[in-house]
């Protein structure tokens, strides 16, 4: 039986104005049905001689949505010392265009669903702890899935990384389910390759007194878009979702992010930060709810924007959508240029203008690095987007 | 050291210099005082190259090189300095690296290598000492969240690790207490060098009761009107500066 693929969005619907979705239809969507042994060197050639990340020693790497266990990674499996709880399932069959598919926002999860050949299942057991780090690397056509799902005062340290091939297409979904208590350190640096293309949906449920701390940076490839729909469920869910997205060249960056709040006391803290260069696109759509069921929520919301290019832009757009008055929301959106007085400021001092320019970029995303808890991890990143902002990286060695 | 003649800038449309005439020679400081509004800070900024002020005429030389020439940094890396009356706050760049790239900057300049890790650490130490610094603001910020008197400090500390041929020094003593002004004096007095210079531009004698400047002079709408040694900044406190202004329009 032949599986109709879901209908895919336009920028004539809503929360997909400034997605970068022209030609899409013509895109290969399909990926290849098995791994290659090229394919498997081509991997660990991209991967080179990086270690696993701070005091994580548990790698997974995927690869265009398939486990690939020898590309320095650890295998996924009872055998390894991960845990019984992570796994790579093989998906028999594709999905049926489910309900998921009814909301034009998961449509892409809907392709995801479609075309997966797997799903990398992450389980915390109650109480206990986990530090994993994710590559996916997208080759040519991948669509990678995760599913994470931490039981009651769970943890997991969990560092995702995606890089890729010039010209590769990826579809990831994410999926994450907090328990009681549980706790979620995410840490996403997203970099494809120049002319790659990342389309992304995150759907995470964060349950009573869980909290998720998501902090995601951004740079690379022609295109992306990442729609993320978040769920403050239980009495207590705590999100702190901060990112930061550089955009060069004629780059197309788009990002929606719809958090409902839905119960008592839940709490939100968004924060995004984008540097337009050149010709390059960055829009983020901020979209938090407050529901009936969610008397002494708190949202508070941060949206910044700079631009450093004549033909660049920036699209910033806070929505806070309240069903209820016992409820504390802030939400602010400021794009500008550098601030000339910090400029000349930095050139009176000496700095050739090269660096004085990346040093202001680097402060501009700072805050977002500095939440990382992890020094190791906060290196990464540092050295992640040192190519992209050449002098300001040293700054990090001396903080 | 420093040579400006008949030098003529506007900010915008507005006509700010008209024709100043200065020599500042090695070894001396020279102290610039004047009205609101008489071009004081437009000298600093003009001789620091700041975008906006527009030279319209007139020659500048520094150590014999022509300062007008060169980009703003170029005139910090071949030794001049600039402390400004409103030091800017830049979050996110530490001040321990601001230091530090702008001395490695200055000593590339110079065809040196860049400063060694511990000794640089060495000399920042004693420079904050000097300036009664707590070492607690080489992390923070640049000047983020420092107040008034902060800022003019770490403008000091800064003039200390870079150790220029020229500081400019514009108003470092508004925002000060006394006990702070005292601070900054001290670590300006340090810089006093044979192959050093220093021009101060202030308000008040207060700041000169402290550094001693071996040259006065009155700018005034536009120009130098009257130079003069160390007393004359006293007439000034004394008789203020209208007796000088009614003198120029006569």
């Amino acid at each position: 039986m032949i599986v109709p693929a879901p209908v895919l969005p336009t920028t004539r619907d809503e929360n997909w104005k400034h997605a970068p979705l022209r030609g899409i239809e013509r895109l290969r969507w399909a990926p290849p049905t098995a791994l290659t042994q090229e394919a498997r060197l081509a991997a660990t050639a991209l991967l080179g001689d990086d270690p696993p990340q701070g005091a994580i020693s548990t790698r997974i790497v995927l690869v265009d949505g398939l486990h690939c266990p020898d590309a320095r990674g650890t295998a996924p499996s009872t055998a390894t010392g991960v845990g019984p709880g992570v796994a790579f399932h093989a998906t028999d069959a594709p999905a049926q265009p489910g309900a998921a598919t009814v909301s034009i926002d998961l449509a892409f999860a809907g392709l995801n669903r479609h075309h997966r050949q797997g799903e990398l299942r992450i389980r915390v057991p109650d109480g206990e702890t986990l530090e994993l780090e994710v590559v996916c690397i997208a080759l040519s056509c991948g669509h990678p899935a995760l599913r994470i799902d931490l039981g009651a005062r769970a943890t997991l340290r969990l560092f995702e990384r995606h890089i890729g091939a010039t010209g590769s297409l990826a579809n990831l979904a994410l999926s994450v389910q907090l328990g009681h208590g549980a706790r979620l350190e995410h840490a996403r640096l997203l970099q494809p390759a120049d002319g790659a293309r990342h389309f992304e949906t995150l759907e995470a449920v964060v349950g009573a007194d869980a909290q998720h701390r998501m902090i995601q940076v951004t740079s690379g490839a022609a295109a992306t878009r990442s729609t993320a729909l978040v769920a403050l469920e239980g009495a207590g869910a705590d999100l702190g979702w901060h990112t930061a997205v550089l955009g060069a060249g004629t780059q197309t960056h788009d990002a929606y992010v719809r958090v409902t709040h839905d119960a008592p006391a839940v709490r939100t803290e968004q924060g995004f930060r984008g540097i337009a260069a050149d010709r390059s696109r960055i829009a983020f759509n901020g979209h938090m709810r407050v529901t009936a069921r969610a008397p002494g929520a708190h949202s508070a919301q941060t949206l910044r924007g700079l631009t450093a290019g004549a033909a660049a832009e920036i699209d910033l757009r806070p929505q806070l959508e309240i069903d209820i008055d016992d409820v504390r929301a802030s939400h602010g959106a400021t794009i500008g240029k550098l601030d000339a007085d910090m400029l000349f400021y930095l050139l009176s001092r000496g700095l050739d203008p090269a660096t004085a320019d990346s040093l202001l970029k680097w402060a501009f995303i700072a805050d977002v690095i500095a939440r990382l808890s992890d020094p190791a991890w906060r290196s990464r990143f540092e050295d992640a987007l040192a190519p992209l902002l050449p002098g300001a990286h040293a700054a990090r060695s001396l903080t | 050291m420093l040579e400006i003649k008949d030098l003529h800038a506007r900010v915008g449309d507005r006509k700010v210099l008209d024709g100043i005439n200065l020599q500042v020679p090695n070894g001396e400081v020279h102290a610039i005082m004047g009205p609101n509004g008489s071009g004081k800070s437009t000298l600093a900024y003009v001789l620091a190259g700041r975008p906006g002020y527009e030279v319209t005429g007139g020659s500048v030389l520094f150590r014999g090189q022509d300062l007008l020439a060169l980009a703003p940094e170029e005139r910090a890396q071949a030794g001049l300095f600039l402390g400004f009356q409103y030091p800017v706050e830049i979050p996110g760049v530490n001040n321990v690296y601001l230091l530090k790239a702008a001395l490695n900057a200055a000593r590339k300049h110079r065809g040196l290598p860049e400063v060694d890790a511990f000794e640089f650490l060495q000399l920042v130490r004693g420079k904050m000492k000097l300036m009664q610094m707590d070492e607690a603001f080489l992390s923070r910020g640049v000047n983020e969240g420092f107040s008034g008197g902060e800022k003019k400090r770490n403008e000091i500390l800064q003039m200390l690790v870079l150790e220029p041929a020229l500081a400019l020094l514009d108003e470092t003593d508004s925002g000060l207490d006394i006990d702070a002004l005292k601070v900054v004096a001290q670590g300006v007095n340090t810089l006093r060098a044979p192959d050093r210079a220093i021009v101060l531009v202030t308000h008040y004698q207060r700041l000169l009761d402290h550094i001693r400047p071996d040259r006065v002079h009155v700018l005034a709408r536009g120009r130098i009107l009257r130079s003069g040694g160390p007393e004359l900044a006293l007439e000034l406190e004394a008789r203020g500066y209208d007796w000088l202004l009614a003198g120029e329009t006569a």
